[in-house]
Parts: C-alpha cells; structure tokens; sequence
C-alpha cells in the first residue's frame, strides 16, 4: 500500500477487447476530497475504467492504486473502502428503501444509520416503500444511499443522472454536493456536460479510450473553448450580411427571429454592436453565451459530446 | 457466515412477497398430482404382465387355465409375459422390480369347477401380486378384474365364481397417490432449483443487480452458498406444502426420513448447478429460460415422474437411465415408500457426488467480475 495525497492514481491503464482499445494508455490523478468528473460520450471508456478502479474488471496493461491500494493485487480490500454507484442502478423489486440500505451494509458488515442515510438523500417519506414503486429519480438517490452504507472514502458515481428528468437531476446534483461537503472524493462518470461544469473540481475528457484535456471545467474552457456565443433577439435580418463581412458565422432563427451569432478570438462584441449601431440595424435585446465544455468536446475531437458524432 | 444469512433473509423476503410466484409454487404440483392422477387412472396402455401358471396336469396347463390367459390375451391390455410354474413368485417379483404378476394357482380349473356346482359358495382364487407405486399396477387390477367378470359370465349367468387375492409388493397401507407423491417433489426441487440459479445468474446480471452486489465484499463462495441453500429450503417448502395438501385431500401416509431429506437437498444442488452451468452458456435470460425449459421438460417425463418407465420403449427406458431425475424418483420412493433404505442411501449419494461436482463446475464458471 502506497501512502500519498491522492485518492486515486493511474499509470499508463490500458483495456483491450480483441484489437479494440477502449482504454488506451491513460494516466491520471484525482486528490482527496475533490470532485472528478470523467466526460466523455458514451462508448468513450468511462464505465470501463471506472470498473477497473473498482475492481470488477481486469486491465490489460498499466496498473492503479486506490487510496494507496493496487487494483491488480488488493481487490478485496478495495473494495471495503469504496462505494460504488453503478449506471442505471438496479436493486431488489420487493425490499423497501430501508431494507436495501440495510442489506448492502450488511455486505460490509457495517453498523450503518440507515435512518441517517435516508434522511441524507432525503427519502424520509418513502423509506417503506418497496424499491420497484420509485421513480427513476427517487432509485439513484437509494443508489447514491447504498453506495455510502461503509462510509467510503471515495465514491464512483457512474452516470448518475442518465436518464433522467431534470428535476430529479438537481435533486441528485444536491446530493453530489453534500457528498463533497462530507469531505470525500467523488468519481464522477457522465456525458452531460452541464453535470460536469456544474459539480466537477477537475474534468478529464476522454475520447475513443485516450484522454483528450484535462483541468477544472474553467480553465478548459479557457484554454480549449475557442468560441462565445451572441444571440440579437427579434434582430434585422440585414444583420447577416454585415456580421458575415466581418468575418463571423451569423445564423438567422426563423421561429424566434433571432440572429445568432458565433464570435472569434479578435473581435469583440463591442465591436460588433458598433458596426451595426452605424448601419442603424436595430435588435431588441441581446444575450452573450459563454463557451460551455461542450464547445470544448468539440473543438478537441471534432464531434458532438451528446452522441459522439461528427459534428 | 453473516452475509450469506442475511442473503438468504432477503431472498425469503423476496420470494414470500412475490405472490405470483408463491402461487404458483404451491398451486402447480398441487394441480399435477390432482391432474396426473385422474389421468392415469384411465389410461389404456399395453402393459407387460407376468403369469405363472400353476394349474398342470401331468406337466402341461390345464385346459382352463389356457383358456384364461387367452382371455387376457384378448384384452389387448397385456404383453403376457410367462414365468416359471416352480419359481417364488412373490421373491421372484421383487426380483425383477415387476409391476403385476398374477399367479394361477394349481387346482384352479378344479376350483372353478367346484365353485360352479355349489353355486359360487366356495370360489376359485387367483393371486396377483403387483406394485402399487406404479399406475401401471393399479391398472393390471382394474382389467384382470374385468376379465374374470366376463369368464364368470360365461360359466354362468350368475357371476363371481372367481376372486382375486391381491398381494402387494409395498406394503397395503398406501394408495396410489403416496407413490405418486415423491416424483412430484422430484421435479418441483428440479423446477425451482434450475429456474432460481438461471433467474440469478441471468436476469440479476442483465438489470445490473449482479454488478451491485459484486461491488461489495462479499465472494462469489458466499453468493453462490447463499442461493443454493434458499434453492434447498423453497425445495422443502414445496414438499411441506405437498404433503400438506396431500395429507388434507388424499390421507397421505408417506414416511419423510433424513435421507429422503437429503436427497432432496442433493436433488437441489444438482439443477442449481445445471441452471448455472446453463445461463453462462445462454446469457440472454428468456434464453436462457427456455434452455432450462428444453432440460426440464423432456426430464418429467422420461424419467418416470408421470409415467411408468416399463410402458416405455427400450430406447427411452435406456435414457431414463443416464437421466438424474430417475434417480431421484427411484431414490425418493425408496425411502419414502418402500422403506428400502440401502436402496435409497444409495441413490443419495449418486446425486449428491454428482450434485456436489456439477455445483463447483457451476460455481467456477459463473462470472464475478466483467471480461
């Protein structure tokens, strides 16, 4: 066992299926007590190497250590000291929200509160209730729950908010963010970028099994987020042309009447607003987007983060 | 130790919440011991009997004697099968494992004669020893007791000149339905131990339970020792549930001992290792349903669960042999029955040898971790 200040180091891991290489020599760190939010489109590698991290899948090549502990060799003992939020998390039909709880600490042979626990995901009024009556919201909640049952030191939250409304993913973003304030180390596994820009202290982006960036969601987006956004509401159409001139892509919504326009490195969007204060074009009001991580998958890898597709 | 106790806790839970799934443990080998049982009680099958003549004069069979086993000829219900007039012919049964073998005793056609001159006050007596534990045996009864009404009626008008003196080869005190019995609990054990691992070991990995679980400490040992004992338990709740039923509609008078309890168990252990064998080669669940369907099925029924093996033909009696259910029907009647305890230890331990190997064969290929 290594003793360091990090939660989870990773050398060179490589996973290889035939000649495919879902994960292809990636190396990476995550520090005690942050967020990591691994983003990536599905089929990028994530959930394979979570599941390495986790034990439940060997590497192929390179090696990682858990909290000091060797994937390869100290399996059992990793997983004592982890807890695990699989994708789409599944459980028995007929326990009800307590028993789950109490059946997984049990596992561990951990003396669990599992009052505690549901009150923490705040399933106090279904604690009764059998697994299969709740929402899919209201699952990965019992997830994020079961997943803290021998109160681990780091928790692998695998896309655990796919699927969901967007209520129910602000109610498991809370939870995320109370996991933090707990003081653990959270690794976070998703394709939504919104997920990552909002919980995430440092954002790997994986892609086709090989990290393409890596740093806190702003940073990358500094360094990687070539393009902000301006949208002229209920604009003149000879907007177009003028903007167009200037060396920017302008795009007319029909619908709203709206002209959006994508801006460049060298010029502003004083600038803009100049040139068509003299051409007297007017706008109702404008709006400025800032360059998201999405933004950054695509000018990285040239596809759209959602899909994986060519953009 | 504490995991797989609280393993088995939540499956109990599970399984007794589940009312479908309650119900139809208990109400299917309900409906067939009810279903078979009326069905084989006017079956019309070719049967082999067995007949020692004893009736000779002067080394050769009496001419009445003749014409009797021509009668039974007739019913085309019989392979007639003749054995020797000076052998035992109750050991001579047991010998040969026989379901009926009638005996015509010496004198008889004398004895015919005689109980037509005194108007059937004195009667002629035939003996059929047979095996109750067999439907076959209690069909041998129903026809040779037809022919000897109409041989009655063809001596005279006034029939029951002749009686036939039933000897059973288990003991007189069970009924059909008591033999019947153990081949029922065979195959609910079979049923619910194959479908429970192919339930486990396929629909809990495809909706991610398995993948939960292996998340944990707890071994695939621990998993594994914890689903067959729930198997062993549901297989004698299903028995209890039987014998219930049984004992209120039927007056079941089976005897429940350690061995048939163990080969119960043995029983158990055996399908969940099948069923586990079977999900890791058909990994989709409803596939893998109907492979344990395809294993099961032909399994009831030609391992002499419902039918008699000795009305089946040769090739099917020599797959009865290889099949474990046989063994297990033949073990389960032995102690529960028959009382033939050697006998039934004996089939214990073929089925649990071959229980105990196929459920490590099982357990070693059943995955715990992800390729």
């Amino acid at each position: 066992m290594k003793q360091n200040e990090h939660a989870i180091e990773v050398d060179s891991l490589t996973k290889k299926y035939g000649n495919l290489a879902a994960v292809d020599n990636i190396s990476f760190t995550v520090k005690k007590g942050e967020i990591f939010a691994f983003l990536g489109p599905n089929g990028a590698g994530k959930t394979t190497t979570v599941e390495i991290l986790e034990c439940l899948r060997k590497p192929t090549g390179g090696n990682a250590y858990v909290l000091g502990y060797d994937i390869n060799k100290d399996g059992r003992e990793i997983k004592k000291h982890i807890g695990v939020l699989p994708q789409a998390f599944n459980s028995f039909d007929r326990l009800t929200v307590k028993e789950t709880i109490e059946y997984y600490a049990s596992m561990f042979g951990a003396k669990t509160d599992a009052d505690h626990l549901i009150n923490l995901v705040d399933l106090n009024d279904k604690k009764n209730d059998l697994f299969k009556n709740l929402s899919g919201g209201l699952k990965q909640r019992l997830g994020v729950a079961v997943a803290l049952v021998n109160n681990p030191e780091i928790l692998f939250l695998d896309e655990p908010t796919a699927g969901l409304d967007p209520n129910a993913r602000h109610e498991v973003w809370n939870v995320i963010r109370g996991l933090k304030e707990q003081g653990k180390t959270v690794f976070l596994t998703t394709h939504y970028m919104e997920e990552a820009e909002i919980l995430a202290d440092t954002v790997i982006i994986i892609h086709k099994g090989k990290i393409v960036a890596t740093g806190s969601p702003e940073e990358l987006i500094d360094n990687h987020g070539t393009r902000n956004f301006l949208i002229l509401q209920k604009a003149d159409k000879n907007a177009i042309p003028l903007i167009e001139k200037m060396g920017m892509e302008a795009k007319y919504d029909g619908e709203k009447g709206d002209i959006h326009v994508t801006l460049n490195h060298n010029i502003g969007v004083s600038e803009v607003l100049h040139a068509l204060t003299l051409k007297d074009i007017g706008f109702g009001e404008l709006q400025l987007k800032r360059s998201s991580l999405e933004d950054v998958f695509l000018n990285l890898t040239g596809e759209k983060l959602d899909e994986g597709v060519k953009a | 130790m504490n995991r797989i106790l609280v393993d088995l806790k939540a499956s109990l839970k599970l399984f007794f919440r589940n009312r479908s799934t309650l119900f139809w443990t208990i109400a299917f080998p309900c409906i067939l011991i009810l279903l078979f049982g009326a069905i084989f009680s006017y079956s019309t099958a070719r049967y082999d009997l067995y007949v020692q003549n004893q009736d000779l004069a002067n080394g050769s069979p009496t001419q009445f004697s003749i014409l009797f086993i021509q009668a039974l000829n007739y019913t085309n219900a019989f392979n007639i099968k003749q054995v020797n007039a000076s052998a035992n012919a109750t050991q001579y049964a047991l010998d040969n494992k026989l379901t009926s073998l009638l005996v015509i005793p010496k004198g008889f056609e004398n004895q015919t004669m005689v109980a037509k001159l005194t108007n059937g006050t004195i009667k002629a007596s035939l003996a059929l020893i047979y095996d109750q534990s067999s439907s076959t045996g209690m069909a041998v009864v129903g026809i040779i007791n037809g022919v000897i009404n109409q041989f009655d009626s063809a001596i005279s008008s006034k029939p029951s000149y002749i009686d036939t003196q039933l000897q059973t080869i288990a003991p007189t005190r069970y009924g059909y339905i008591d033999f019947f019995t153990p081949g029922i609990m065979a195959m609910s054990a079979m049923t619910l131990s194959i479908f429970g691992a192919v339930e486990v070991n396929t629909r809990y990995r495809e909706n991610g339970i398995m993948h939960k679980v292996e998340t944990t400490p707890m071994t695939r040992f621990e998993w594994i020792l914890s689903k067959t004992i729930f198997r062993i338990l549901m297989s004698f709740f299903s028995m209890a549930i039987i014998l219930g039923i049984g004992i209120l509609a039927f007056n079941l008078k089976v005897t429940i001992d350690a061995v048939s309890l163990l080969l119960l168990a043995a029983c158990s252990m055996l399908f969940s290792g099948i069923g586990m064998v079977l999900s890791r080669f058909v990994k989709d669940a409803d596939a893998a349903d109907s492979a344990a369907n395809a294993v099961t099925f032909p399994m009831m029924f030609l391992s002499g669960t419902f039918f008699p093996l000795e009305m089946m033909p040769p090739f099917i009696r020599s797959i009865a042999t290889v099949l474990p259910l046989t063994y297990v029907n033949n073990g389960l009647r032995d102690a529960m029955i028959y009382g033939q305890q050697q006998s039934a230890i004996y089939y214990t331990a073929i089925i649990t040898v071959l229980g105990v190997a196929v459920l490590i064969i099982g357990s070693f290929i059943t995955k715990w971790e992800e390729d």
